[in-house]
């Protein structure tokens, strides 16, 4: 099915973010894990296998609207060098990305696609929350101190 | 089967290292458990358990080659007092007890003898990846956690 120019546009541009954000999470998973935080890497790990799955959702979108997946572009990755930098840097995503995702979908109704808006609300509901997730870390490092919060990360939860 | 001089040689070296760091496992596994860091205890008698493993590697390899195992020999045994002194002396014989393996398993592959080169190999692979790391991961948490936080989840 044909879809407008418009909307395939503003697909891949939310592709290409989500195939920055996959990456900026793998990796600081990662290094959550050599450090021995194991909570906080099996939470970035998540975060980024379902921006992958969010990734392939958009991709079957675009192919559906007869448009070209553009998989070449990646933004800029923000990797921290501690685990308050780290959170710090995931939170500055999230708050580029809720716009782009709000844009999008605004653009979405003005061209009467509502089957992408649907799409692009759900996934801006997982962005919001996994931003609520980043506020609520900061402030319990806050509250706890660095080395209490990081004590209870080390363990699964 | 009658193995080479300096491959036997090489492999009672690794011993040496190897009776060390099982002896020193041993007693801080205990220290652990008597001051009730029990989870410290776990692991490190895992260790504890594993060098054992190694040892007995060595040993039956020297055997079958028709070597002699020296049982007496003790390199770098250093028993820590404090939780990061016992943990960063452990970290010191695991990197000694690496940089020997490797030079021994050089050693083999220029005497051809492949077997123990294998049989090295994994010992190699245990020494870095699961006993090195795992020591380094705690030291840094220590720096991270501070030292009454990272024993406290110890308990």
């Amino acid at each position: 099915m044909k879809g407008k120019p418009e909307v395939i546009k503003v697909l891949n541009e939310v592709l290409t973010t989500e195939l920055t954000s996959i990456n900026q999470y793998f990796l600081h998973a990662r290094m959550y894990k050599n450090w021995g935080f194991e909570a906080l890497n099996e939470k970035c790990y998540k975060k980024s296998i379902k921006d992958m799955k969010q990734a392939d959702e958009i991709i079957t979108r675009i192919l559906f609207l007869e448009g070209l997946p553009n998989l070449q572009m990646l933004g800029k990755i923000n990797i921290g060098e501690d685990p308050v930098e780290m959170l710090k840097c995931d939170a500055g995503f999230q708050t580029k990305q809720i716009p782009q995702m709000k844009d999008a979908i605004a653009l979405c109704e003005s061209h009467l696609d509502f089957v992408t808006r649907d799409l692009l609300t759900s996934i801006l509901e997982y962005e919001e929350d996994h931003y609520d997730w980043l506020d609520t870390q900061a402030y319990q490092i806050e509250h706890l101190g660095i080395q209490n919060y990081l004590q209870s990360q080390v363990e699964e939860d | 089967m009658q193995g080479n001089k300096n491959v036997i040689g090489g492999l009672n070296t690794l011993l040496g290292y190897e009776l060390a760091a099982m002896d020193q496992y041993f007693v801080h596994s205990q220290m652990y458990l008597d001051w009730g860091l029990n989870k410290l205890y776990e692991r490190i008698n895992h260790e504890f358990d594993d060098e054992k493993g190694h040892a007995t590697k060595l040993i039956e390899r020297m055997l079958f080659l028709g070597g002699k195992p020296d049982m007496q020999t003790r390199v770098g045994y250093k028993v820590g007092i404090t939780v990061p002194d016992m943990l960063q002396s452990d970290l010191r014989v695991e990197y000694e007890v690496a940089d020997k393996l490797r030079t021994v398993i050089a050693m083999c592959e220029t005497e051809k003898d492949y077997v123990t080169r294998d049989m090295l190999m994994i010992l190699l692979d245990d020494t870095e990846m699961d006993h090195a790391h795992w020591l380094e991961q705690q030291l840094g948490l220590i720096e991270m956690l501070g030292l009454s936080n990272y024993m406290q989840s110890q308990m």
